[in-house]
């Protein structure tokens, strides 16, 4: 890549080595010289196999792990700390319990000293957005699994960050809210497009939202292959196209061995 | 509260109602079973003392119990007495508790406070604090602050444990996203770790609040005076036998009324907490 | 060795606050009367125990709480495991437990003073029934948790109520069981030196308010610390067996 991409590129990740020190036990290398740019308003998948370190690179690109070694900059400015440009979604959603919905979503507007009357006019544009309407004084443990997802997309997009993070965000639902989260996800997108990294181990959903697919090897992670993803995003019936179902294949057939490389590597019992 | 779900089915709305209903049941029967036994209690007591097994000294009927608790009421002693006990329990328990939470917070924070105080916590935790009694009165004297002292002593370290616990038990994610919404790091302890581990540090002061009380009355037995405590050793010292009963009365009352007090609070206070939702 | 090193580095914040102590009451910054050196107070310990003083209260002290503290463990580990196998006596008993937790146990200071006087037996009387409680509780919420499905391959496996009682429900109500000892032998430390401050003749707590009352205030401090060390060890002592019952039984 000459450098001239870099300028382009929104984020810029450059030979990153992380390393796992657990408080009791060998450190372990989680990710192996991983380089990547992820071009604006990009939707880019990050997938592969569990204990790739996948969702360890995610936090490095917010901020909330220390970068050792390598460099990751997001529009020519190093990442040092968590901040609202770059917005995260849990796979667990980390809602906030002890607050409502709306209590939730107006938080990173309070942060940013938003004045009164805009924040909450602006929170209940999002709440409406995801579906949430009715549900604002509804506390997270009254909700369901698809509706807290919803909250918590909610909340990262009402303090408008540049980029999007999300580490395996379905991954906690049953299949079908999953695929009516993915749906959704598409049409939000498609409203207010975001640079979006979005972590998972599912191909066919990584075909289904992506652009582009990093495939990431088992542990130590690398990026193995970045595959262009050229299917019609917008076609309500595209998993029965013929190009998904190849693109599917194509993707899943490198991913298949890493797949195997890391149950292999899994501790037995 | 029932639970909302994206796609409601009948039989699980009904099998809610059912639930609710066998619930409510097995409340009503359960409180019915224990003023039941109660009543069988007292009306064993009344029949015990008065079969002639036992001297009226050694068991007084429980009528002759309440008789007395009635006219300490209406002559004053009691409401004396009972504000004074509470008066130095609940001032002991809510300096224990705020600095209790403090400590936690700031063991939490900072690795020095962390290391200096850890050993005090856990060496002083299964020490009978009670004994120090004797050298807290000799730096403070006999009055109020010695007996407050020894309550604070004894009911903090519940406080900075559950606290400890609480705030080493809040999810990642939640900080992050605390972090990630551009909170600093003050507002990170006030705003998200404080209130995730408020479900823990309640139950530390649960078990506070009764260490409390035991406390203010032992210091107010040893030292004399006002004050339940003492009110019951000056009726022991006297053999009067049904003022020890109507303290023990009295004192099993306080007891009880401060534990559901506190109950109803953690449920006022947590009504978003995942085990409100499933009553 | 590194696990000494780290167990010294661990317990260094109460060396220095003993230093701190030394170096403070040395300087006479406070009141050596109230807060004497800590030097003085390991010599007046020494003295005591070479006078028989410490001992002999010592010995008292520790038969009246092992005894009270070995009978509520043993009436309260068969109430409980009663309450939790015969579902009508717990019906009745259980509202008398709840009833009878909240009481501060304290309360029963005065009336066993009554009953039996100064002596060893409204002691042992009192650690009785105040340690009872939580032992009760512990050996009823573990018989409760035992795993049903143990029970019945044991029962259809031939056997009777008595061997069902000991070869499956003791062993693993056993955790919860422990965790309720733990709690009464602390309260049975705190019941103890409670009753012998307030109203007694012999043992630690009568030993700490007579050099109170004495002006013997370096005594005073090291039976103090005896006693508070003592608590603090017997918990100690309580959690390693626990670690080697467990361990044993697997």
């Amino acid at each position: 890549m000459a450098a001239g991409m870099d300028r382009q590129s929104q984020i810029v990740i450059e030979g990153v080595n992380h390393t796992y020190r657990p408080p009791r036990g060998r450190p372990v290398l989680a990710l192996s010289d991983v380089s990547l740019q992820v071009q604006p308003r990009e939707f880019l998948a990050l997938l592969g196999p569990s204990g790739c370190g996948k969702s360890t690179l995610l936090y490095l690109v917010g901020g909330f792990l220390p970068i050792e070694a390598g460099r990751i900059a997001v529009k020519d400015k190093a990442v040092t700390a968590p901040g609202p440009d770059r917005g995260i979604v849990f796979q667990h959603f980390a809602l906030f319990p002890w607050k409502t919905v709306r209590a939730n979503v107006l938080y990173g507007l309070e942060r940013q000293g938003m004045p009164r009357a805009e924040r909450e006019r602006r929170a209940q544009a999002f709440i409406d957005m995801v579906g949430l309407s009715g549900f604002e004084d509804s506390y997270p443990s009254q909700l369901s699994g698809g509706m807290k997802q919803r909250a918590a997309i909610a909340r990262t997009l009402a303090f408008d960050p540049d980029i999007l993070l999300m580490d395996e965000p379905f991954g906690a639902l049953d299949a079908q809210t999953r695929a009516l989260m993915q749906t959704e996800l598409l049409n939000i997108w498609n409203r207010t497009p975001k640079t979006v990294i979005f972590v998972t181990h599912d191909v066919q959903e990584a075909v289904y939202l992506a652009q582009r697919i990093a495939v990431m090897s088992a542990r130590p992670g690398r990026i193995k292959a970045v595959i262009e993803n050229k299917v019609n995003h917008r076609d309500p019936g595209v998993t029965r196209s013929k190009e998904f179902v190849e693109k599917v294949d194509e993707i899943w057939n490198l991913v298949r061995e890493e797949a195997i490389k890391a149950e292999a590597k899994k501790p037995s019992g | 509260m029932a639970r909302v779900e994206d796609t409601t089915s009948l039989a699980s709305a009904e099998a809610e109602v059912s639930r609710d209903a066998a619930r409510r049941l097995d409340v009503i029967f359960r409180s019915g079973a224990g003023i039941f036994s109660i009543l069988l209690l007292l009306v064993a007591w009344e029949a015990f003392a008065r079969s002639g097994k036992v001297t009226a000294f050694m068991l007084p009927p429980f009528s002759a119990v309440a008789q007395r608790i009635y006219a300490d009421a209406i002559g004053g002693e009691l409401w004396v007495n009972l504000g004074v006990t509470m008066f130095r329990a609940l001032t002991g328990f809510v300096i224990a508790a705020i600095g209790g939470v403090a400590l936690g917070a700031m063991m939490s924070r900072n690795k020095f406070v962390r290391w200096f105080f850890d050993p005090i916590i856990s060496v002083g935790f299964p020490m009978p604090k009670i004994a120090f009694l004797p050298i807290i009165i000799l730096w403070l004297g006999v009055y109020d602050v010695s007996k407050i002292s020894v309550v604070v002593v004894d009911a903090i370290f519940p406080v900075v444990t559950a606290t400890l616990a609480g705030l080493a038990g809040v999810e990642r994610a939640l900080i992050w996203s605390g972090r990630n919404m551009g909170a600093s790091e003050r507002e990170l302890m006030w705003q998200v770790a404080l209130p995730a581990a408020l479900p823990q540090i309640l139950t530390g002061l649960q078990v506070a609040l009764p260490i409390a009380l035991i406390l203010a009355i032992i210091a107010e037995m040893a030292m004399g005076g006002y004050g339940l405590g003492g009110a019951m050793m000056s009726a022991s010292r006297f053999a009067d036998s049904r003022g020890v009963f109507a303290g023990i009365v009295e004192i099993a009352i306080v007891g009880y009324v401060l534990i559901k007090a506190m109950a109803l609070t953690r449920r006022r206070l947590l009504v978003w907490h995942e085990e409100a939702s499933h009553h | 060795m590194q696990a000494l090193l780290r167990a010294g580095l661990r317990y260094l914040p109460l060396v220095l606050l003993a230093a701190a102590w030394e170096a403070v009451a040395r300087f006479n910054l406070v009141d050596t009367s109230a807060l004497p050196p800590l030097s003085k107070v390991a010599s007046a310990w020494i003295d005591l125990i070479r006078a028989g003083e410490l001992i002999d209260n010592g010995k008292v002290s520790l038969y009246r709480g092992s005894l009270g503290l070995l009978l509520a463990i043993f009436g309260g580990g068969g109430l409980g495991l009663l309450m939790a196998r015969w579902r009508l006596f717990d019906i009745f008993v259980n509202p008398l437990v709840e009833l009878f937790y909240p009481l501060p146990k304290s309360a029963l200071i005065p009336v066993t003073v009554l009953w039996l006087g100064f002596g060893d037996g409204s002691k042992i009387l009192l650690i009785f029934l105040g340690c009872m409680i939580p032992v009760t509780i512990g050996a009823y919420n573990g018989a409760r948790g035992s795993d049903h499905a143990l029970v019945w391959s044991a029962s259809s496996m031939g056997a009777n109520r008595v061997r069902m009682m000991w070869d499956v429900i003791v062993p693993s109500a056993l955790p919860e069981l422990l965790n309720g000892i733990r709690t009464a032998l602390a309260l049975a430390f705190i019941l103890l030196v409670s009753s012998e401050l307030i109203v007694s003749q012999q043992g630690f707590g009568y030993l700490i308010g007579y050099l109170g009352s004495t002006g013997s205030y370096e005594g005073m401090y090291a039976v103090v610390l005896t006693v508070a060390f003592l608590g603090f060890a017997a918990d100690r002592v309580y959690q390693l067996f626990i670690e080697w019952l467990l361990a044993w039984r697997e």
